[in-house]
């Protein structure tokens, strides 16, 4: 379902993100993608959400290669991908209810749909009481959930989540790589980029380690780091 | 569903509006202030392009006779006046008439003649042209027939007041179009501050997937909101002020002629709406192309 195929990415200004990088996602995987800051792993996201392109290699997403795709076909492509964001980019002056709504909104969903699907995105994360609030009155990891029920509420077949437990605490975390989790148990794939050792050790999922803009390990039932 | 995004785009213009009020209520007044700038000068431009015409319309032609002419010479002369091709009217003045003007214009300065039963005037023929550029042709024309002693229109003024009404024509012209560009730039700044303001909203629709018009099309309806409501301001207040103007000048200043309040303000208004509108839209375009790169 995603492939990227020998991918390099140099900034314009010269810094190399990614060097060489091959692997292959099958559908309703839940992967971690783990290395330190500066590894790859932002730039990696970037380019499965086709923020840009890469310098060289192809990537592939729904069978579709997005080096290839139209510009105007991009917003199509994005639609088929929730993105969940370290710092939640959630709208403070709209409540949670018009928070979730506005992703489906700006699609030009019908307004029954919305009714219909705003809510149920709300109880999946369990938030369906706070719907009224803005986002300033919630916590941490209830803005979190948010940006999750944002996420979810297209049905997308991919969630990428950046980051997504770097500003909570880790019980917080916790649950909401549990969401996440539960999410993927309904046949979403699942791509999360972490640094979050106590995580991804106990989950036991598929690692994709970067270092230095290259892939170091991928294994399956992975731990954080191999050395122990 | 072109419709639902229809309400969608006013719903979304209408709101950022209102949240960001201050920041509409800048745009606006900058809109208002230039377009009042731009109406006055419309206004002032056309009343004295109005009032040179008028002008010109009112220069005439003054050929007097030689005093040895017989009145059925004289009406000669007259019949072949009027045959001349750009010439509209002609009027004849006689000496006796002249000396009643030159009286009523200088008072007692001119009583002495009458008294002693003198008239050191001529009778003469005051001629219109047509159109008023011909003056100077038809001048020309009547100092070579018989028996006119002396053409008189002005030579000196009337060249020099064309030329002044298109130099002012120019200057009004670059001044409107600096203005203009003005405004634009003005425009686009206020409503870069209030995409700034919203580049968050705008970065979220690009990653939700919303195609790049949906996300132009509130910023474009706000932008043409915001000029249409800047504009209708100084159109009201020009079109209160004008009207008073036109009314107080016919009272007070009776010999300046103005246009006419129906001719001018209809046109006006239309013009003022529509380079609002325009210059709000091409604000928001302008500014919101930037964040679309994503």
């Amino acid at each position: 379902m995603i492939e990227f195929y020998h991918v390099n990415m140099v900034y314009p200004n010269g810094v190399v993100a990614l060097k060489n990088i091959t692997f292959t996602i099958e559908r309703s995987e839940f992967v971690f993608m783990v290395g330190a800051s500066g590894a790859g792993k932002s730039t990696l996201i970037r380019l499965l959400g086709r923020e840009f392109l890469p310098t060289a290699g192809r990537i592939r997403v729904f069978g579709r290669d997005l080096t290839k795709m139209r510009r105007r076909e991009v917003p199509l492509y994005r639609r088929s991908i929730g993105v969940v964001f370290q710092d939640f980019r959630l709208l403070n002056n709209r409540t949670v209810y018009e928070n979730v709504a506005f992703a489906m909104r700006v699609l030009g969903a019908p307004s029954r749909e919305i009714r219909k699907r705003v809510p149920e995105a709300l109880a999946m994360v369990g938030l369906e009481k706070k719907a009224k609030r803005k986002p300033p009155e919630l916590s941490g990891g209830e803005q979190q959930r948010v940006c999750l029920a944002r996420a979810i509420v297209n049905q997308p077949s991919l969630i990428i989540a950046d980051e997504p437990t770097g500003n909570l605490d880790p019980e917080t975390s916790m649950e909401i790589v549990e969401l996440l989790e539960a999410i993927n148990i309904r046949g979403t794939t699942v791509i999360m980029a972490t640094h979050d050792k106590q995580i991804v050790d106990a989950k036991k999922k598929r690692v994709i380690a970067l270092e230095n803009g290259q892939v170091v390990r991928d294994e399956q039932r992975g731990a954080y780091s191999s050395d122990f | 569903m072109i419709f639902r995004n229809f309400v969608y785009y006013i719903k979304e213009a209408f709101g950022s509006i209102f949240r960001n009020g201050w920041m509409s209520l800048a745009s606006v007044s900058v809109v208002t202030v230039t377009l009042l700038m731009l109406g006055s000068f419309i206004l002032l431009n056309e009343n004295v392009e109005f009032l040179a015409t008028e002008i010109k319309n009112q220069v005439e032609i003054i050929a007097r006779v030689e005093e040895t002419l017989t009145p059925p010479e004289v009406e000669r002369l007259r019949a072949q006046v009027i045959q001349l091709e750009k010439v509209a009217e002609v009027r004849f003045v006689s000496k006796e008439e002249a000396l009643q003007n030159l009286k009523a214009q200088l008072g007692d300065v001119v009583a002495g003649y009458e008294e002693e039963g003198r008239n050191p005037l001529r009778d003469s023929f005051e001629i219109r042209t047509i159109v008023p550029e011909d003056i100077p042709a038809v001048a020309a024309e009547l100092a070579a027939l018989p028996g006119i002693a002396e053409v008189d229109y002005g030579a000196d003024v009337v060249p020099k007041l064309f030329s002044v009404t298109n130099v002012l024509k120019w200057i009004g012209m670059a001044f409107m179009i600096g203005l203009a560009v003005t405004a634009v730039f003005l425009i686009a700044n206020t409503i870069k501050l209030t995409v700034t303001a919203r580049a968050k909203e705008i970065m979220i629709m690009k990653w939700v997937g919303a195609t790049e018009w949906f996300i132009r099309w509130p910023f474009v309806f706000e932008g043409l909101l915001l000029g249409a409501a800047g504009a209708l301001i100084p159109a009201l207040i020009l079109q209160r002020l004008y009207a008073e103007a036109f009314t107080w000048t016919r009272i007070n200043l009776y010999f300046l002629p103005l246009v006419e309040p129906e001719a001018i303000l209809g046109e006006l208004t239309k013009l003022l709406l529509l380079l609002g509108a325009s210059i709000g839209t091409l604000g928001s375009i302008f500014s919101i192309r930037r964040f679309l790169k994503v």
